[in-house]
């Protein structure tokens, strides 16, 4: 087959709807622009609340008679929503109240008196934050666990942000990606009414339908592409820019991200500008008798 | 190379386009569908070039069961047939050199192949040296013979022509005629839907004609309207010379001098002819 010729179709097309094709372009750009900095602003929140969520963690304490504490901490550590388990004995948990209440000479004397009233425990991480009820609930139900406590009420805010950003991530992706899909099905459609005679005669002397077809798939997935890239590009770049003016800003605040993430998401946005385009013309072309065998 | 078993076609809306048709066609004949607008012949062009397909029945086309065939093999079938409208549908911005090309281009076939086959069919068609114009510097009779070109630049087995004179005038459709009639001595079948009463006169090929979507007539070396037993009665092959000295109706008006032209060269295609256009000469070359 002859590739190249799909090629030159397929730019030629682009060249003919010039002002079409540029607005199609900007439709996936400004779509994908917006879940491109959406995704940035997730990855910042995400990173803070990730920090702030480190100490977050759920305490058991055990009965003071109760002794075989390796087996519980294997099988807490066994539970898919549990990351990390720490054991803390009767002696350690001790020294930890002499610390924590230093400040408060009238409980820090009654725990010198009565050292025994100090509980051992476990202190459990969540692999994911909203996982600590699951925890709490199945810790309840071990045999040796007396009272478990978290920070619950803050915890549940965090969440409830979180998940607040991500449903109003998905709802714009959402949107912004079928009309980008529609715009680029409209540049399409144009294409292949501006070419009908063209399309008629190929179809009349025996071009295979992956010949027909194929420029405008083509046409579809570069608009889509240059979209995807100026967003990857522009957004990169404007988020470079904003974090060497947020210099001043509070340090319990990091808005320094991974390059890693971005050119993760950089490439999976650019392959889902690719979709885009190829989806567009896809619905185009079945919806076009000009094309149909 | 093409038959029709029992096929009807009934359009949505249930309007029969065709009625329990059989038709058989073998290989290098000349068939003209006749009949009046609206009897079917269009459509049996559209069923054997597989843009319909039958309602009811069986159709083989080139040896394939083309009522049967599925939708992504019909380019495969194409392939084999050329394609001649009464209105060339050429590309407006392609010169004649690259209409015809297009052709062998769309279908894949490396450049070579066009370099190698457009000068030759274009010379056969008498337009070697216009290949560098567009179609709106030449007359219509130039332009659908680069249509014929195209349809017949892959060497297709089956030419299927839907009126190619139509909007012709009859100096010009006796130059395309000849041209069909020298394509279907290279062997290739030729179909060809007309209401052009002077050129099947003179042509003297098979005739099939239609009304309300029936055969009514299928006749060998027939000519346009049927006549009375006597008239009809068997001819000998020279018979289209003679063609002019027997009474036409007058209603059909024909221009006795064109229908003399088209005997002539039907009966030697490469005489020169009068009253064309200047390609002549290069058509005349090439015989």
């Amino acid at each position: 087959m002859r590739f190249n010729y799909v090629f030159v179709e397929a730019f030629n097309n682009i060249r003919r709807n010039a002002l079409v094709v540029l607005g199609a372009v900007l439709a996936v750009f400004i779509s994908l622009f917006l879940v491109f900095g959406t995704l940035i602003v997730g990855e910042i929140v995400r990173i803070n609340t990730l920090r702030w969520s480190e100490d977050v963690r759920v305490i058991a304490f055990l009965r003071d008679d109760f002794r075989q504490v390796e087996a519980l901490q294997a099988t807490v550590e066994d539970w898919a929503e549990v990351d990390k388990v720490v054991y803390m004995s009767k002696p350690e948990a001790y020294q930890e109240a002499l610390e924590l209440l230093k400040d408060r000479p009238t409980a820090l004397r009654q725990i010198e008196k009565e050292p025994q009233l100090v509980p051992a425990s476990i202190r459990i991480s969540p692999v994911e934050l909203d996982r600590y009820q699951t925890i709490e609930q199945r810790l309840r139900n071990l045999q040796g666990v007396d009272e478990v406590v978290s920070a619950g009420s803050a915890v549940d805010q965090i969440i409830a942000i979180r998940n607040g950003l991500r449903a109003f991530f998905w709802v714009l992706a959402t949107a912004l990606g079928i009309a980008a899909v529609a715009l680029v099905a409209n540049t399409i459609h144009m294409a292949i009414y501006a070419r009908r005679e063209e399309l008629e005669i190929m179809k009349l002397v025996g071009a295979s339908s992956w010949f027909v077809r194929t420029p405008f798939l083509l046409e579809g997935m570069l608009e889509g592409l240059t979209g995807a890239g100026l967003a990857v590009g522009i957004g990169a770049s404007l988020y470079r820019l904003a974090v060497d003016n947020l210099a001043g800003l509070p340090s319990f605040i990091e808005v320094a991200i991974g390059d890693d993430f971005l050119v993760q998401w950089g490439v999976l946005i650019l392959i889902f500008g690719l979709a885009v385009g190829l989806v567009g013309s896809a619905l185009s072309l079945s919806f076009h008798r000009y094309v149909r065998a | 190379m093409i038959r029709l078993e029992s096929v009807t076609k009934v359009y949505d809306g249930g309007v029969v386009a065709l009625e329990d048709i059989e038709i058989d066609i073998t290989k290098g004949e000349f068939v003209f569908l006749v009949g009046p607008s609206g009897s079917g012949k269009s459509t049996m062009i559209r069923l054997i070039m597989r843009d319909e397909r039958p309602t009811k029945g069986d159709l083989w086309v080139a040896g394939k069961h083309a009522s049967q065939l599925p939708v992504w093999k019909v380019p495969h079938l194409r392939r084999s047939i050329g394609t001649v409208f009464q209105d060339f549908k050429l590309l407006p911005n392609k010169t004649v050199y690259e209409n015809v090309a297009f052709a062998l281009e769309v279908t894949g076939r490396p450049r070579n192949v066009s370099r190698k086959q457009v000068p030759q069919v274009l010379k056969l068609v008498g337009l070697s040296a216009k290949a560098d114009k567009y179609p709106r510097q030449l007359a219509g009779g130039e332009q659908q013979r680069v249509s014929i070109a195209r349809a017949f630049v892959n060497r297709p087995l089956i030419l299927l022509a839907d009126e190619p004179t139509g909007n012709l005038d009859p100096g010009t459709s006796v130059g395309i005629m000849r041209i069909f009639d020298r394509i279907n001595r290279t062997g290739t079948t030729v179909v060809m839907a007309t209401h052009d009463h002077a050129i099947v006169d003179a042509m003297r090929r098979r005739v099939v004609q239609l009304d309300r979507g029936r055969v009514v007539r299928d006749e060998s070396r027939g000519i346009y309207e049927q006549r009375t037993a006597e008239s009809a009665a068997p001819r000998g092959a020279g018979a289209g010379a003679a063609e002019t000295e027997e009474s036409e109706p007058q209603a059909e008006s024909v221009d006795k001098d064109d229908t003399a032209t088209v005997a002539a060269t039907s009966a030697v295609p490469a005489a020169p002819e009068h009253g064309d256009d200047g390609d002549d000469e290069a058509a005349a070359e090439e015989a």
